[in-house]
């Protein structure tokens, strides 16, 4: 296989609840591929599946080329994997962390502290390097912790809502330092549960809904699928009478106000545009700017899944303690 | 490609470094190690009629196993919850290399307890030590079955109190039914069998025969088997816990 990662009908039950739901999808080397989906549809358990922290009930994963339930040492050698909640050591050092990581990974000795350097250096932490991780804030945490995952430099690197509950300041951060590894050529997995961030981090995207995948595309592709709707943002001057009218026009579908513009939803444009033009003349109307509205992936979100876009700004509750590491969803 | 089996013991030593610098050597963990047993010393020794030199042994055997049960009660369920436990699922080592690190590190802790109660009461209080090494022996296989117990009933908690509960569930029995302090030729022989079932009552045995104690070698290695073979049935039940919980 040249693929990174191929996971073939993956099927997780926790006792009688189907959290993943026989998925199937391949992600290519060198690409970013992200599961977009609400919190509870299964990313999470999909990713323990692909990275084998836990055991399909069936169906198979096969990662960097090795399948994970029956070689699993031999392809957790070559994948990294950031968790959602950081966990490092608190009582150790940033810089003992790392040395940790490296002896678990089987680093050669002489190769850790160079490595270890280089990739506080990377996360911009080396001045911190004898702090506690207890003493670091969350988002340096977090980046530590993706440090920790490259630090045999793995060929693919699984990230589970890496932005996920940090400052937008944090987030960008980590943002930038994904883009930056995928642009060293390695491999990148990813959940979210920001559409925003799947948008403009992935190449290409799986939408998850309890447990199943609903769809999968390149962004634009997914956006697609709710072209044939467009739509224009016009905003009109101070001069000139109600615009009130608008709605009545022909080949207006929908209009919604957003603060002093009007986003218009329209079937035939030419028709709209010779219609509106007339429309501002007849009633005295002057139109300062009128811009074409691109459909979003929130709207592509909306339309393949039926949930609505406030369903993904609902934040995971703190994960359960005792419950980190197996049967969390 | 396959990883070496000295590789595996090095990334297990590596995990028992971990253990030993993030967890071991606490304040709040020695104190706990020291301060049940050393209570029960005094209360016998002192306010009770037992000579201190006989219950050395059990003292000793008691250290080992609160010492070692009660931290790889943190050392195993404290990664669980703050998801540490999981950095190690996801590296290239077996879960039996990650519970081979978690009890060397409680095997050299119990053993570091152990002489140090040991061996500076036993020249106090004038005790002929008929053989360091087979008492060092004896320390050590204690450490080991107390370390394997430990994670044992840490593998079935989900949180730190939960752990120190199943460990007190099988502990507190041990402390009175092992001949610790109370010998077991004086317990009625239905309460004999029990104790026969305690790994505790094969470490203090050892411990006493290493110690001037009137039994044989022969006892003494039985004792030895006795416990390594607690410490492995301890770490397969322990083991295939966590297993099924992985699964």
């Amino acid at each position: 296989m040249d693929g990174a990662i191929e996971a073939i009908n993956l099927t997780k039950y926790y006792g009688k609840i189907l959290a993943v739901d026989n998925i199937s999808f391949e992600v290519e080397r060198g690409e970013v591929f992200g599961f977009l989906g609400p919190n509870g549809a299964g990313k999470t358990t999909a990713i323990r599946l692909l990275t084998g922290q836990m055991k399909p009930s069936s169906g198979s994963a096969i990662v960097a080329g090795f399948d994970m339930t029956r070689e699993p040492i031999k392809a957790k050698r070559l994948i990294g994997v950031v968790p959602e909640v950081s966990n490092l050591y608190d009582e150790l050092s940033a810089w003992d962390n790392l040395i940790f990581a490296a002896q678990l990974y089987g680093v050669p000795r002489g190769a850790r502290g160079m490595r270890a350097k280089e990739l506080l250096e990377f996360i911009g932490l080396y001045d911190r390097r004898e702090d506690r991780v207890g003493n670091l804030s969350k988002g340096m945490r977090r980046r530590l912790t993706i440090a920790a995952a490259l630090i045999h430099e793995p060929s693919i690197l699984f990230l589970d809502e890496p932005t996920s509950g940090l400052d937008v300041e944090s987030a960008r951060a980590i943002r930038g330092l994904i883009r930056e590894l995928n642009g060293r050529g390695t491999t990148v997995f990813l959940t979210t549960h920001y559409i925003e961030e799947a948008d403009h981090l992935c190449d290409r995207i799986a939408i998850i809904d309890r447990g199943r995948i609903v769809a999968k595309d390149k962004p634009e592709g997914l956006k697609s699928r709710v072209e044939g709707r467009t739509a224009f943002d016009i905003s009109f001057g101070p001069r000139g009478g109600p615009v009130d009218g608008l709605a009545a026009l022909d080949h207006v579908k929908e209009v919604s106000k957003l603060g002093e513009v009007f986003r218009v939803y329209v079937g035939d444009v030419t028709g709209f545009l010779q219609a509106l033009a007339d429309f501002a003349r007849g009633n005295g109307l002057e139109i300062t700017s009128i811009n074409t509205v691109k459909p979003s992936l929130e709207d592509a979100f909306v339309r393949i899944t039926g949930l609505s876009p406030e369903v993904m700004r609902v934040e995971k509750e703190p994960a359960r303690r005792g419950d980190v590491g197996y049967s969390s969803h | 490609m396959a990883i070496a089996p000295i590789e595996h013991l090095l990334r297990a030593l590596y995990i028992a470094k971990k253990d030993a610098k993030a967890y071991y050597f606490k304040a709040p963990n020695l104190t706990y190690a020291l301060l049940m047993p050393i209570s029960l010393f005094l209360a016998f020794s002192i306010a009770g009629p037992i000579d201190p030199k006989s219950i050395t042994p059990g003292l000793t055997s008691l250290v080992v196993l609160f010492g070692t049960t009660s931290i790889e009660a943190v050392a195993v369920v404290l990664e669980k919850q703050t998801g540490t436990f999981e950095r190690l699922l996801v590296a290239p080592v077996s879960l039996s290399t990650i519970l081979l690190g978690k009890i060397l590190a409680g095997l050299l802790f119990g053993s570091a307890l152990g002489i140090a109660i040991f061996v500076p009461l036993a020249l106090a209080l004038g005790i002929a030590i008929t053989s360091l090494p087979m008492a060092l022996l004896a320390i050590a296989l204690s450490s080991l079955s107390s370390s394997a117990l430990g994670v044992l009933a840490s593998a079935h908690a989900k949180w730190v109190p939960e752990a120190q509960m199943l460990a007190n569930f099988l502990r507190f029995p041990m402390t009175f039914l092992s001949g610790a302090f109370i010998p077991l030729e004086l317990m009625p022989p239905q309460l004999q069998f029990i104790a026969r079932l305690l790994p505790l009552t094969y470490s203090v045995e050892a411990l006493r025969i290493s110690s001037g104690g009137p039994m044989t070698m022969t006892t003494f290695l039985l004792d030895m088997v006795a416990l390594a073979l607690y410490s492995l049935a301890f770490l397969t039940i322990a083991g295939y816990a966590l297993k099924k919980k992985i699964e």
